[in-house]
């Protein structure tokens, strides 16, 4: 991992010519939640930090306390737990998601689960400090906390309705509808693991996918 | 009347100490919410969000016992169950203004505390210290969602069992079995079994 101190200076924009356009991704996502001042964002900017990782790289391990909220500017992150001595995969980043431990950040308990690059990557990282700093000074940026935390809870009702209501084929045509690019750049594995399903499972409904229409209907 | 009101208060009082857990209030400042608040009562079995509705409300029970489920292939499956202090209500349809896809249903008669989501923006608009309350609020409910959602995940149906009866003994004798087995996602069949066995167990 090679972690690059704060953004302001102009000197690490010879490091990463790519700032401009990631400091955009991450206002991009913002303007989703609220949308905040040049002022307003500018200090969230102040506190960020660029961090850049290999390929099968571990941000965090199991038990330690997540320190980092990460944005993923560049690159590919799995989230997941051991069970037994399998990997139980809960969450696949790309680019313009937030990844991290969430409850050991928010909770600042002891993290059961490991956070992964799939790719190299490259994300826009704060600490829980600084984090709560922001919040003190500006009340809309705990504005933005606050929605940004409801929307990961939602979208974990989210899934959980969806893993009730729809079975195996069906939550997999759903994951391949809504994330083509996915099932481009994430090993089969990963995949089967975050839905749930064994690989063999996972391969021969991919299979049912590739032959003619007609022939998918008929099942 | 006087009997209600003061159940009332008492419902009030519970809440102030619920807030102030997470952010303390002075009684003046809890004052400040009361315009915005609204009590709900309900029979038992009544629907208090059906689906394909836009959930108006954010509910905290105040008495009662109040279920949240879904349609699932013909059947009904319960994915909360919620007593005195709890919040439920139709999170996704509330938030995002959709339809919803769940049930909001009492068991018991019920009273809530409400704030409809006209209100809740307002005073989040209005007063910053809410603002806080409200991340407070949610970041627990999501930290507690995932570690609900990492037990489902980790444990067999028995341990998921033997956990819940442990730390929920009181809501073994207020629900229902159908719901407790539904909302545990164990068949009838297999929850009776495990019950059983923790009868021996005890004799």
């Amino acid at each position: 991992m090679r972690q690059i101190g704060r953004l302001t200076p102009g000197f690490f924009l010879c490091l990463y010519p790519n700032l401009f356009r990631m400091l955009d991704a991450l206002r991009q996502y913002i303007s989703g939640f609220v949308s905040l001042t040049n002022e307003e964002f500018a200090s969230l900017a102040d506190m960020l930090v660029i961090r850049s990782f290999e390929k099968k790289e571990l941000l965090i391990r199991e038990g330690e306390v997540e320190n980092y909220l990460n944005f993923l500017v560049k690159g590919l992150a799995r989230k997941y737990f051991y069970k037994d001595k399998a990997e139980i995969i809960t969450q696949i980043a790309r680019e313009g998601e937030l990844i991290n431990s969430s409850a050991s950040f928010l909770s600042g308990t002891p993290s059961p689960y490991l956070v992964e690059t799939i790719e190299p990557s490259t994300f826009l990282s704060i600490t829980r400090q600084q984090l709560e700093k922001l919040y003190e000074n500006s009340p809309r940026i705990e504005r933005l906390g606050r929605i940004a935390i409801t929307h990961l809870f939602l979208q974990r009702e989210e899934w959980e309705h969806e893993c009730l209501r729809l079975d195996t084929r069906e939550r997999f045509l759903h994951f391949v509808q809504n994330n083509p690019d996915l099932m481009q750049r994430v090993p089969q594995k990963f995949l089967a693991s975050y839905l749930n399903m064994k690989p063999e499972t996972f391969s021969r409904l991919k299979h049912l996918l590739q032959r003619p229409r007609a022939t998918v209907r008929e099942k | 009347m006087g009997k209600q009101k003061s159940s009332y208060k008492t419902a009030l009082d519970g809440l102030h100490h619920y807030l102030s857990r997470y952010l303390p209030l002075s009684k003046a400042e809890f004052q400040l919410l009361l315009p915005y608040l609204e009590i709900r009562e309900y029979d038992k079995k009544v629907k208090v969000t059906r689906e394909g509705e836009v959930e108006r409300y954010f509910n905290i029970v105040a008495r009662g016992l109040v279920r949240k489920y879904l349609s699932v292939r013909g059947g009904e499956q319960t994915i909360q169950l919620a007593v005195e202090g709890h919040i439920i209500h139709s999170e996704l349809s509330f938030f995002y203004r959709t339809p919803s896809n769940s049930v909001v249903e009492t068991i018991e008669p019920t009273v809530f505390l409400s704030i409809s989501y006209d209100s809740l923006e307002q005073l989040y608009e209005q007063f910053p210290r809410i603002e806080r309350l409200g991340r407070l609020i949610v970041t627990d409910l999501f930290v507690k969602k995932d570690l609900h959602y990492f037990d489902q995940l980790r444990k067999s149906t028995r341990e998921r069992f033997l956990d819940y009866i442990r730390t929920h003994s009181h809501m073994l004798q207020r629900v229902p079995q159908k719901y407790l087995a539904s909302y545990l996602n164990i068949k009838p069949e297999t929850f009776s079994r495990l019950k059983h066995l923790i009868q021996q167990k005890k004799g």
